[in-house]
């Protein structure tokens, strides 16, 4: 399929008019939206992720990829819905209560969402129930919670906690990211995962939902 | 207090640092497009606000500061929400990278609102009769709780419509506290972020203390994060000599690494033994310094010998008598005397490297640094130079200057004048201006305290300048009935043939070799540089400047080695090394593993075949022989320093002029002196200028020929 390949191309020079020029020519070539979808414009977003991983490309390269995939997505979703297309994973995100730096919590959600996940994005300031409450009304599979200050990490903890109380511990795959945030901090509130970087948060998102859908 | 009016520009530069965007990524260019379209806008949504207000010390400020601190001053900067949302609202499009530079454009004016404070933060203090002892910063310096304090004491809230969470987070998110601990010591000022206590590692703007020992000295300077340790120094005032103006090819800005972990970049690893890297060699121009480290850097190179005629013995600045200066700006080296009016005596001297040689020991790389946004700099250089050498002058009493001579290459002149220098580079080498220069001192250059007119003699061309018509000034080239020739081997070779009637100049890319550049072992002309080399009876006999322990080659000592090892048959004609040779050099001194190599070999013959075709061809074009020139005039400190029977050896000049030719030191100089005191000095310079043509060497085909011929020996 040489057009989904170009797609994939044109997303990871971060040629954004092309991209959503070529997803339209697919369609109107009656191919499959999902085929472009996952082998067009999440396979494309996967190469830049590697490639930001291994230093390969730098944030600016990921940032434009992004664009490009947002303005794919844009001309595919109406047909995603149609065929019922069914995302990778829902995941609820926002910055913990208290805190209102946004710029990290963003590119997480650019990531998913290049990751092929269904998203909904809290903002910031938000409080441990909202999250779960969002949670429980959408169906998710994943919580990410973001905090950048030593004394807005301690939200993160009351998440998990009222999770608990709930009886909804284990219903849902915690992730939690932010820069004094550690993995020994995610070990010691009881989240499931701590992951340095959007890519990475993406990544295990991924593999997290995949294998317990597996199970 | 409260401050709104900031007169910021956001830099594109911090902005793209920001956001991890590297001026060799292939998206530079769009990304910089993006945040020109998007600034007007960002400026729109900025609404820039300061508060600050002294205050108590709170309880955990006393536990940290210790003795001495009694009151603080606490301060917040914000530059509204409206900037914030903005990103937020861009991501939330899609459109990230709109996003990304949004909140970096808030970081920056954040960052430059802290550098604007730089000045009225410590006037404040001063004014109250403090000084500051510390600045703090929350959460690595002190709790989190301190920014409550600071929203407080200030009334923030009232004043600027500041907001505060639970957690101490102000809203807008884009506002920082500033606190800063107050001693009764008013010249203590300590207002700087210090980037050695903060745990940011991930942050861009990130600043590593570097230690810096130069002979007796240290100074501790402050390195951004991702830029090398030469770039650095430069920023400091701190020269050291970078023949390639720092792309890593002519290793000369060696540094050692006396505390601290670096490892060699392949650079390093072509320029240093195993053994120098073991040791902590590395170029400064490949060093991006990330954990505080102690760097020992080469000592100035104020041995450098420049050429110019010392003061007369017993000779007194007398504060009755009026004086003048001579200047020669030349652009390894700067030379000035000050010269007693009524005699034309020289009362003093001065000489110093031209701190400009950091950004490249050639004039092109000069233009090139220029060209790249570095001519303000470049100007506040050489303006720094000048001005040290009248403050010498004036070091003991007040002197009364009643005039100045410059004589200098049209690049330096431009790069004086401030003068754009983008079409010096390029065909057709247009100048901006090569006319006489009229203007007070303080007017060239901003100081005020020095306002005696100053004169710049007029150029030629773009490659055959003032200092060129100094030289001919002094030679008398407007009085002389037969034809004669000026030569200056500098960094650049230029040449006239001529006499009263018609003079042609020419010049010629010489390379910086006469100056022991682009040679391995090369060295400028400063104590501990092989001058003179000899071979007699298999053993090498090498002097040095000053007598000291080899340190490198120098131009002259380049032309004797290079004859020397013709004599021995070590060199063939076309320039070839034995073979023995060819792997590691000719060892010329083996304690200090001082060698010489054959791509040295190799410059040496561009160098010469330039300066014999270029003589060759100006005689021919000027319609005489060899035969009918009168003297050849060889100016320039490494003329005067050359043995000319063996530059003739090596086919520099022809063996039929040997006889003619005549070493006479810095002519510029010379030039600039008896326009000082000579009276219709700038009339005799513009005629001179009138009767001179150029011929374009690199055109010229008779020249591209004998280049070829000449390249041998």
């Amino acid at each position: 399929m040489e057009l989904i390949q170009e797609i994939s191309e044109f997303l990871q020079k971060g040629r954004a008019k092309n991209v959503k020029a070529l997803v339209q020519q697919a369609l109107d070539e009656n191919i499959d939206p999902k085929k472009i979808l996952n082998e067009g414009l999440l396979a494309g977003m996967m190469i830049i992720g590697t490639k930001f991983k291994n230093d390969e490309v730098f944030v600016p390269e990921v940032l434009v990829a992004a664009r490009a995939m947002n303005a794919g997505l844009a001309v595919l979703e109406p047909k995603l819905v149609e065929v019922g297309n069914e995302p990778v994973g829902k995941a609820v995100i926002g910055t913990v209560q208290g805190d209102l730096h946004d710029i990290g919590k963003n590119l997480v959600v650019m990531m998913l969402k290049g990751a092929g996940f269904e998203i909904h994005d809290l903002g910031v300031d938000v409080e441990a129930s909202a999250y779960i409450n969002k949670a429980e009304e959408v169906g998710a599979d994943v919580i990410c919670m973001s905090a950048l200050l030593t004394t807005t990490m301690p939200k993160m903890q009351e998440c998990i906690d009222l999770l608990k109380q709930k009886n909804l511990r284990d219903k849902y795959i915690v992730m939690v990211g932010g820069a004094p945030v550690n993995e020994a901090f995610a070990e010691q509130i009881g989240a499931d995962y701590y992951t340095p970087d959007a890519a990475t948060a993406a990544e295990t998102a991924q593999k997290a939902v995949l294998e317990r859908r597996a199970k | 207090m409260k401050i709104t009016e900031f007169d910021i520009k956001i830099s594109a530069e911090n902005v793209c640092k920001m956001i991890d965007a590297d001026k060799s990524g292939e998206l530079y260019e769009e990304i910089v497009e993006e945040l020109e379209e998007m600034l007007p806008e960002a400026y729109e949504k900025i609404h820039p606000a300061a508060v600050f207000e002294f205050g108590a010390l709170d309880e955990d400020m006393e536990a940290i500061s210790g003795a001495g601190g009694e009151e603080a001053l606490y301060g917040i900067c914000s530059v509204g929400k409206d900037i914030s949302q903005w990103s937020t609202q861009l991501f939330a499009e899609g459109d990230y990278l709109g996003g990304m530079l949004a909140d970096a454009i808030a970081d920056d004016y954040l960052f430059q609102m802290d550098e604007a404070l730089r000045n009225i933060v410590p006037q404040m203090c001063r004014e109250r009769g403090k000084g500051i002892m510390r600045r703090l910063e929350a959460p690595q310096d002190i709790s989190m709780k301190i920014q409550k304090t600071a929203f407080e004491v200030t009334h923030a809230e009232k004043e600027i419509g500041l907001k505060i969470k639970e957690s101490y987070m102000y809203d807008p998110v884009k506002s920082i506290c500033q606190v800063y601990v107050l001693c009764d010591d008013t010249e203590m000022n300590r207002y700087d972020h210090d980037c050695s206590r903060c745990e940011n590692y991930a942050c861009k703007m990130r600043k590593t203390n570097v230690v810096l020992k130069q002979g007796e000295k240290e100074q501790i300077i402050k390195v951004q994060k991702n830029k090398n340790l030469l770039d650095a120094l430069r920023e400091s005032d701190i020269f050291i000599s970078a023949v390639c103006a720092g792309r890593g090819t002519c290793g000369k800005c060696r540094v050692k690494i006396l505390k601290g972990e670096s490892v060699p970049s392949e650079e390093d690893k072509k320029f240093f033994s195993e053994k120098e890297l073991a040791e902590g060699y590395r170029l400064a121009c490949r060093f991006y310094p990330e954990e505080p480290c102690e760097i020992q850097i080469p000592e100035d190179e104020e041995g450098f010998l420049v050429l110019a005629e010392q003061k007369e013995k017993d000779m007194e600045v007398s504060e009755n008598l009026e004086y003048g200066i001579a200047a020669d700006i030349g652009t390894t080296t700067i030379a000035m005397q000050l010269i007693e009016l009524e005699t034309g005596k020289i009362a003093d001297v001065y000489t110093c490297i031209n701190k400009q040689r950091s950004y490249g020991a050639d004039v092109i790389s000069r233009i090139n640094a220029s060209n790249q946004g570095k001519g303000e700099e470049l100007q506040r250089l050489i303006q720094k130079n000048l001005t040290e050498g009248i403050r010498y002058f004036t070091r003991n009493k007040p002197v009364h200057i009643k005039r100045m001579v410059i004589g200098a290459n049209t690049t330096m002149v431009h790069l004086l004048m401030g003068y754009s220098c983008s079409t010096l580079g390029v065909y057709p080498f247009e100048p901006v201006n090569i006319h006489t220069i009229s203007a007070p001192y303080s007017e060239l250059t901003g100081e005020k305290e020095f306002d005696f007119p100053v004169m710049i003699c007029p150029g030629i061309s773009v490659y055959v300048g003032g200092d060129i018509t100094a030289g001919l000034y002094a030679m008398d080239f407007d009085k002389r009935e037969k034809v004669s020739v000026l030569i200056d081997l500098g960094t650049n070779g230029e040449m006239a043939v001529g006499n009263k009637e018609k003079i042609m100049v020419a010049s010629m890319a010489a390379g910086p070799v006469f100056e022991g550049g682009n040679i391995q072992c090369g060295l400028g002309s400063v104590p501990g540089a092989i001058c003179k080399v000899e071979i007699r009876d298999g053993k090498i006999k090498a002097e040095t400047i000053g007598d000291e322990k080899a340190k490198g080659i120098c131009g002259t000592g380049v032309v004797d080695t290079v004859y020397e090892l013709l004599k021995e048959e070590i060199i063939d004609e076309t320039g070839h090394m034995e073979e023995a040779f060819f792997e590691d050099g000719f060892l010329l001194d083996s304690r200090e593993n001082i060698r010489f190599c054959q791509k040295d070999v190799r410059e040496i013959q561009l160098a010469k075949s330039a300066v014999r075709s270029g003589l060759e061809t100006l005689v021919t074009r000027y319609g005489v022989s060899y035969e009918d020139l009168d003297r050849i005039y060889i100016a320039g400190g490494f003329g005067c320093q050359l043995d000319i029977h063996k530059a003739v050896g090596i086919g520099m000049f022809p063996e039929e002029c040997e006889e003619k030719i005549a070493a006479v030191g810095n002519s510029c100089l010379s030039g600039a002196v008896r326009c000082l005191t000579e009276k219709n000095a700038v009339e005799v310079m513009e005629k001179l200028v009138g009767n001179a043509e150029e011929v374009p060497l690199s055109k010229d085909g008779k020249f591209q020929e004998l280049f070829m011929e000449n390249i041998c020996f």
